[in-house]
């Protein structure tokens, strides 16, 4: 069972590092690229979790992060473990939005998507965040989460 | 005539979309654009007025060849789920047509059921 936020940073190889920058296509054509190399190179069925993970964090950044500064996005892969991991600048308000959904997800993450697909149809303040639920409860990736300053960086990992 | 046969697909790049008479429409590729309601919030919006027009019991979405979407697409399917159980007119069984290999489907559609199983159903292909 995934317990996200339990995972610890992820150190290994890095296969793939990808920058960019939010912009028109920035989502669809980095996520299409990083599944077809995952497809590529992981079991059929980590590959697929690892796609979803990719996307949603990287759709985080772009709508949460600070526009001006670049994304990381990272396939990284130990002897265990395989993971991708996004990094971002954010101000402060949006880190500490990021570290309490965090925190619920590790509560109950089959909860939390719930709540989030149900504020979907409802709408709410602050806006639904259904896609870091997805990760943990849906392709059961743990998510990890280290703070430097403005420096965001959310891993999402499972074993290979 | 029917309504429903008549309702027109948005083209769209990485999804194919097809609708058959009397009350299918199956869906296949990706849905992975950042706000896929541009393209299909109003066609599933569509197929739900015809569907209450045609005064059909049951709509087929076949989904099973959706391999990837992201969560404003699965936003789009609570929205159509929503649709269906306010109806004050006629009310049609949404069944869903999924696949046990697309893990995405799995846990979303599981999901939606337990927010509107009144006027939903789930069925599996291999």
């Amino acid at each position: 069972m995934a317990r996200p936020g339990d995972g610890g940073a992820l150190s290994g190889r890095t296969l793939l590092r990808v920058i960019c920058t939010a912009g028109s296509g920035a989502l669809e054509y980095t996520h299409a690229f990083i599944t077809a190399y995952t497809a590529d190179h992981l079991r059929g069925a980590v590959a697929q979790r690892l796609s979803v993970g990719a996307y949603e964090l990287l759709a985080n950044a772009l709508n949460f992060g600070s526009v001006s500064s670049d994304i990381v996005i990272e396939l990284i892969e130990s002897d265990n473990m395989v993971g991708v991991r996004v990094a971002n600048d954010a101000i402060s308000a949006r880190i500490s939005m990021l570290n309490e959904h965090l925190l619920k997800l590790k509560t109950n993450a089959e909860q939390t998507f719930l709540e989030e697909l149900r504020r979907s149809v409802t709408g709410g303040i602050p806006r639904p965040m259904l896609g870091l639920a997805r990760v943990t409860h849906e392709a059961g990736l743990m998510l990890d989460l280290q703070v430097q300053e403005r420096r965001v960086s959310v891993t999402a990992q499972c074993r290979r | 005539m029917s309504q429903f046969a008549t309702v027109q697909a948005p083209k769209a790049e990485t999804i194919a979309i097809q609708v058959t008479a009397p009350n299918q429409v199956k869906l296949s590729g990706t849905i992975t654009q950042k706000d896929p309601a541009n393209d299909l919030a109003g066609f599933f919006k569509a197929l739900h007025t015809a569907a209450v027009a045609d005064r059909l019991a049951e709509v087929r979405a076949d989904v099973s060849g959706l391999t990837f979407v992201n969560s404003s697409a699965i936003r789009l399917f609570v929205d159509w789920a929503t649709w269906v159980k306010n109806e004050r007119g006629h009310r049609y069984t949404l069944r869903f047509v999924t696949s046990r290999n697309v893990t995405w489907q799995k846990t979303s559609f599981m999901a939606l059921m337990s927010l509107a199983k009144e006027v939903l159903a789930i069925e599996h292909v291999p």
